[in-house]
This record gives C-alpha cells, structure tokens and sequence, in this order.
C-alpha cells in the first residue's frame, strides 16, 4: 500500500504541533502517535501533513462560507490521495460528494481514537476522504482494529472489507428527494421516525459532550494561557474567553445548561432516550442501506438532520457524487461491506 | 439527654491496585511530585480512558465482604468542576449505576451487636494534590494521585454515637483490608472519612440540618469532631445563638473545633452525565464468583482458624487479626517455624515493643517471616539462649541480618558445656563470697544476682536454666 495521507489538524502526530483549530492548543505538541498514524505508516502510507479544520469539528449553525474544507481540497486537487478526518456533523461527507471525492464514515468503535483529540466522544469517528471507495476501503482495512488503548471499541482485531453482495435493497425515506435509484436497486420506501427531531438531539448530545471534552482546557497545564490574570478564577475566565472560538463558545455554553440540574432531564436525558428510540427504529430489516441527500436546506442547521442517524446510532456511511448530487448511503453496525457493494453498482 | 446525634459516613478507600484506575501509570504512594503521570491521567486530550480490571474486582471485593446488591451493569458517569487539581475539569465517578447496592456491616459497641445498613458503593478516581509554597508565592500541582483508583463507602444515616462511626471504621478497615481491597491507611490518606451530621429532639422522626464534616485524619479526630460538632448544633438549636446552615465544615485538629468552609459561589451543579469514552461493564454470576473464590481468608475466618484450630487465645488472636499485616506475618512467620503460640508470643511481646520504639504502628511492620521463624528456631534448637534471640531481632529489624550466619560469625551459640558452666560457676562463688554467705544466711534473692554474674563471664551465652540447675546444686 502506498499513498500520501492528510491528516485532519485533530489527530496526533508525536513531537508536532496540533491545533484543533483553536487558539487554545497554542503551543502544544503532540505527546503521541495516534495509533492510526502508526498503522498507517507501518502499512506503507506517507503522511502528507496536517488539514485545516473547524475549532474542535464544530460549524457554524447558521451560515456556510464558500470555501471547501482544508481536507476536501486536499484531494480533490491531488495534493494527497487521502486525508483523514473526524466528520461528527456531517460537513465532510456533504462537501467531499459535491467537490468529486467520496467519504467514508465506519462504524463507531472500529478505528482507534488514541491519539483523536476528543470532540464529541460518543460520535467520535476518524473517516477518511478519497477519490474512489475501494481504495479508501483498503486504506480503512489497514487501520481499522481493535487497540489496548481505546477503551470504547469492538473486539474485532482486523476488518476487512469487500463488496459481495449483489442484490442490494435501498431504502429511501419518502419525504426526502428521489435520485432514480430505482434503475440500479430494488428501491423501498422508508418513513424515518422522528426525522423531525434529529437534529435537536444531536445538537443536545454534542454540546454536552463538547463542552464537558474541552473542560481540560483551563491555561493551567498546557496550550494558551491569557497573559494577564488575577487569581485562579480570573485565570480560567480570561484564558477560555481569548481561547475559544464564536460556535465553541456557543456549544459550551449550550452544553453546560442541558447538564445543569435543571435542564437535565427535559434536554439531557429526553435526548438520550430519543437516541435510543432512533437507534432502534433503524432496524434494517426490509432494506439493506439507506439512501440520503447530503443536502435539503441552505441551511447547514437543517442539513444536520441527513447526517445525524449516522452519528446517534454509530452505523457506517458513505458520500459519494451520484448523477449530479451529493449521496448518502448508511448500513448496520459492521455493514461497510453493503456500502461498498452499492458503491460499485453505482458507479 | 434531650437531643440525639444522627451520622451518615461517606468513607473513602483508595484500592490495592498497582496501576491507576484508567491509564498504566503507577498508583504507589510516596513518589517524587509528578513522577508517575502521563499524558491521560494529565488531563491531555487524545487519550481516552481504558478501565482497570483489577480496580472493578477489588471494587468488586468491597462489595462481597459488605453484603452489598451488585448492579448487573454498571456505568461510569463524568462530574464536572473546575479546579486546578483536576486535570481534565471533571472526575470519573458513578452516580447512575454504581457497582453496588443496600449493603452492611454489622458492628459491636458497647451497647451490643447492630447493623449499619450502606446506601451504595462506587468507584471514582482520586483528584491531584495541590501544593501551596509561600516561598514563591504560589501553588504546585502534584498529578501522581490523579486517577489512582477509590471506592467511596456511602452508609446510610444509621449512626447515634461517635463509639459507633469509630466501630464502624474499624470494621470497615478490618473487611476491607483482609479482602485485600486497600491497605485501610488514614494517616496516608488511603482510607478518609467525612461524616454527615445533624441533631434532633430525641423521638422525632425528622431529620435536623446537617453538615458535613472533612479534615479528619485518625478515629481520635473522629470521634472529637463528632463530639465537637453537636455539641455545636445542640447549642445552636436550644440558645439561638446562631441559625444552623447545610454546609461543609473543616475540622481543625489543633484548634479542636470545625469551621464552615462557606463557599462564595453557592450549591455547586456538576451536571453529572453518562461518560460517553466508556462503555458499561457488565458484572455477570461467574465473574463475581472469581471474585468471591479468589478472596483471602477474611478476618472473622482467621480468628476461628487461630483460636480453634491453632489453639491461641482470643485475646491473642484479637490482637493478630486487628491487623491485616500482622496477620500475614502470623501466617508468614508460621510456614518457617510450625509453633503458633511461640510465633504469636514473638510478635505480641518482642516485635510489636521494637515496632513501637521506632514510631510504627502495626500496619507499617516489615519483617522477613523466613528470618524471623529462624530465630525461633534458633532458640527452640538451643542453639542461642532467648536474650541472643531478642538481641538478634533488633538486628534483624534495624539492618535485616541474616540471624544464622550472624550467630556463626559473632559466635554466639549458646554454651552448652557443663564443665565450662561448672568451672565459671565455681570462680564466681570463690569472687562472691561474701554475698554467697548472705545467701546462705537466708537473702534468697541473691540467687538471680549470682546467676547474673555468672552469665556475664559467660558474655550472655548460656542456656539460663543449666546455670539455675547447676548452681543450685553448688549451693546446696
């Protein structure tokens, strides 16, 4: 195997510096190899160099600028064949299908995240940006696997992923667009329950969790510090001010009172019980893979929604352009296999 | 009396493990600021917690040994505050599903036999420790304790008497140590309790207003914060002279009174919730069976064994099992040297007085049981006579000897000839005529003086009954 990989500015390189976006970081150098850099350069792969992103993966909400991601631009232009990133809210499956490239998210818990700066722990999940989905499967096949040191992941040791299956059917949810599948697939009509809700839940989930991942942030131990402070309080208060970008801000700020005593259980813990509900209803049972848009609305708040189930149930997904859009295709736990076999019937 | 006390403990025992309760950083107390850190018990970010195994199984152990309800799964849950100490701005601890459920204790008091009935146990990683350096005016932070794994005992309101809690925590110490959950230290820190306090009209069935009361590092600390504080609150409700508040009050051990530790910012909300980075941990029939196979003798077991089996004493062996590590140099010293009233009088008389003289309670004892045994059997051999024995044991403890071979080399077998012992006894009695002719005269307690002298030209070596024997018949 060979191939120059990007790496998104959230995974260690040891004795580099990483940013994660944030002025926060300011300074630090990564103490670790992530595990899947050493995988990756064991495997033969070159690492190309670190990619721009959002501070701690989080966009904005409310407008999207112009510009491709660091990492999309990266391989669409050829500068690197791949580039690996953390696409908790969709943002990279959505440009990488529009910008001629593929994304590939696996299932949560199958590629190690030692080494991950955390964003959003339970939708944590390093995917990787290609040009075509059976090199980014090979590529995937030599990282993915069980490691010692994440203690979130399946057992499994290796995956290795091969498109077998022929006869695959697709379920497209009824109120979301048409994109003549019909011609390739034995097509099924799907309503997603509690679509509407989607993401509300996500957001509540990621600002908990967001805000709680950057507490450690504090300008006591490493990264920025504000220069001038009076007392420790004064300390916090000026660092985390100076340090933190507009929409982190936000999510902290949102995340801190979904978790206060008050909100708990009307934000928290409803979201978390939806969660489980969404996760059920995602039965796979008269449809293989789920077909999505990876666009609906201008606004990118709105388009969370096509990239939440993903996310809130831990399946594996795909993007890729498809006669003229951006597509969207999400399996069962462990089902990358179907991903890819539709992926070929696709193409 | 018109009021009563009601107490409820929150006890902390930091657990035996050699590792820290989510990275592999070492959890031994007593290393140099920061030396067994790494970036996850830091607080860095990209590495996420993988939980300690052994931890949950001593957890596991505390909860076996005080009769609690284990929870099938269990959860880590993440509280968050900020302070320097703690690293990643919240700690790992279990609200929503701890290990276990509605345990207890039984303990003896003075006024009998009662059970003190637990709320819950969980585990939870331990905080850093700050370091206030007036030299240069500011505070260190020391992460070694960071993530050094803890069960925090909750009992329910059960308590009347300070003589209670400090039964309690004797029980606790004795359970929890024999099962090897935690070396039950307080003046290490390795077991802490805070008690929850409040005084009512005796009768009612309402609870007062409590504090809560931290800083106290022995039972005496214990039971005079106890005594202290509702003193305080019984005061407080029949003067007025102060209105009782819900709050935290440090003990102050010199001073002999608490103090409220009010904070400015008000209740604090820690906006606890499910710690995403770790999936839940089932906790099914055969692991606890492992668990509950794999546990050392438990005291109440040993104090039957040592009085039943083995013939000692209840007092003795109160004393052996009131001690995890006296118990296991009782069982040490016992393989090498097979006369259990022989080793217990060893460690009751000679090894606990040489302990006390250096300032060691009998959790800090450290001795090799092989040499230990070995003296005994010295003695029992007759090779050395007792006071060698002891002489050797001191050595022994102060620079670890090897008895045997320093017995050889400073030649202090026992003199065994009963011509040299004759002969030394004849010239002693030429030397001490006149005190021969007072004993003679009827001061019978001469005798031991005579024995003595002729022990000292023997430089302390002899077997003491062959000189008894031997002079006695001189003397007749």
């Amino acid at each position: 195997m060979s191939g120059l990989v990007a790496l998104e500015d959230c995974i260690m390189q040891k004795d580099m510096p990483i940013t994660v976006g944030s002025k926060i970081l300011d300074g630090f150098v990564s103490p670790v190899n992530a595990t899947i850099v050493n995988r990756l350069m064991d495997s033969g792969y070159e690492i190309a160099g670190k990619t721009a992103m959002d501070e701690f993966c989080v966009p904005s909400f409310f407008d999207e600028s112009g510009e491709a991601l660091d990492a999309i631009q990266v391989v669409s232009e050829g500068r690197a064949q791949y580039a690996l990133s953390n696409d908790v809210f969709g943002k990279y499956r959505k440009q990488a299908a529009e910008n001629g490239c593929c994304y590939i998210r696996p299932t949560y818990g199958t590629v190690s995240r030692f080494g991950l700066v955390q964003s959003v722990s339970s939708m944590d999940q390093i995917g990787v940006v290609c040009k075509n989905l059976s090199d980014g499967f090979a590529l995937l096949s030599k990282i993915a696997g069980r490691d010692s040191k994440d203690g979130a992941m399946f057992s499994e040791e290796n995956y290795s992923y091969a498109a077998s299956v022929k006869d695959i059917r697709v379920g497209v949810p009824k109120s979301l667009s048409d994109f003549g599948l019909a011609e390739n697939f034995r097509t099924v009509d799907i309503e997603l329950e509690y679509f509407d809700v989607y993401r509300q839940v996500m957001y509540i989930l990621c600002c908990a969790e967001l805000g709680n991942n950057i507490s450690r942030y504090d300008g006591i131990k490493f990264g920025y510090r504000a220069p001038d402070f009076r007392g420790i309080n004064d300390l916090y208060t000026k660092t985390r001010s100076e340090g933190f970008g507009a929409n982190v801000k936000l999510a902290a700020i949102m995340g801190a009172m979904v978790l206060s005593q008050d909100w708990y259980t009307p934000y928290y813990e409803k979201a978390m019980k939806i969660r489980r509900l969404i996760k059920e209803s995602l039965r796979f049972d008269d449809y293989d893979v789920i077909a999505m848009p990876c666009q609906i609305s201008e606004n990118p708040y709105e388009n969370l929604s096509l990239f939440a189930p993903a996310a809130l149930a831990g399946l594996p997904s795909v993007s890729f352009p498809h006669n003229g859009k951006g597509i969207q295709l999400i399996a069962n736990v462990k089902r990358e296999d179907l991903l890819l076999s539709a992926w070929e019937v696709c193409k | 009396m018109k009021y009563e006390t009601v107490m409820g403990l929150e006890v902390h025992v930091e657990l035996a493990t050699e590792t820290k309760l989510f990275c592999s950083c070492s959890a031994k107390f007593g290393a140099d600021a920061n030396e067994n850190v790494c970036p996850a018990c830091c607080g860095m970010p990209g590495t996420p917690p993988v939980t300690n195994k052994k931890a949950v199984e001593l957890a596991l152990a505390a909860a076996l040994v005080t009769n609690s309800k284990i929870t099938p799964v269990m959860t880590f849950d993440k509280k968050n505050y900020f302070y320097p100490d703690l690293p990643s701005g919240c700690q790992i601890t279990q609200l929503f599903a701890p290990i276990c459920r509605d345990g207890w204790v039984e303990i003896e008091t003075s006024e009998g036999r009662r059970k003190i009935t637990l709320a819950q146990i969980h585990i939870e990683e331990d905080a850093g420790k700050l370091v206030h350096d007036n030299r240069i005016g500011a505070s260190l932070v020391d992460f070694n304790r960071t993530s050094v794994p803890l069960v925090e005992i909750v009992s329910n309101p059960d308590f009347r008497t300070a003589e209670e809690v400090v039964a309690y925590l004797e029980k606790l110490r004795v359970l929890l140590s024999f099962a090897g959950v935690s070396d039950c230290k307080m003046q290490e820190g390795s077991m802490r309790c805070d008690v929850n306090i409040s005084v009512r009209e005796k009768g009612s069935s309402e609870l007062g207003t409590r504090t809560e009361i931290k800083n106290m590092n022995s039972l005496k600390a214990i039971a005079s914060a106890i005594a202290f504080e509702s003193g305080r609150q019984i005061n407080a409700l029949e003067t007025g002279s102060e209105a009782l508040v819900q709050e935290t009050r440090r003990w102050d051990d010199n001073i002999g009174e608490t103090f409220s530790m009010r904070e400015k910012e008000g209740v604090a909300d820690y906006r606890y919730f499910p710690n995403p980075e770790i999936m839940p941990i089932e906790i099914d029939d055969a692991w606890i069976s492992y668990v509950r196979e794999n546990l050392p003798e438990p005291a109440h077991d040993k104090f039957i064994r040592l009085t039943e089996k083995l013939g000692l004493s209840d007092y003795d062996s109160n004393i052996i099992i009131g001690s995890k590590n006296l118990a296991d140099i009782f069982d040490g010293t016992l393989k090498h040297f097979d006369n259990p009233k022989e080793v217990v009088n060893w460690i009751i008389v000679e090894l606990l007085s040489i302990a006390k003289g250096d300032n060691k309670g009998e959790d800090d004892i450290k001795i090799d049981c092989r040499k230990f045994a070995k003296i005994m059997e010295l003695v029992d051999n007759k090779t050395i006579n007792r006071a060698v024995a002891k002489k050797l044991l001191l050595l022994v403890w102060k620079d670890g000897i090897d008895p045997e071979q320093y017995v050889e080399e400073n030649q202090l077998g026992m003199v065994n000839d009963t011509g040299l012992i004759e002969k030394t006894i004849k010239d002693v009695l030429v030397e001490q005529a006149s005190s021969v002719e007072q004993y003679k005269a009827g001061n019978t307690k001469l005798f031991n003086f005579l024995v003595g002298q002729v022990m000292k030209k023997l430089a302390g070596k002899a077997d003491p009954k062959a000189i008894n024997e031997l002079l006695a018949k001189h003397l007749e």
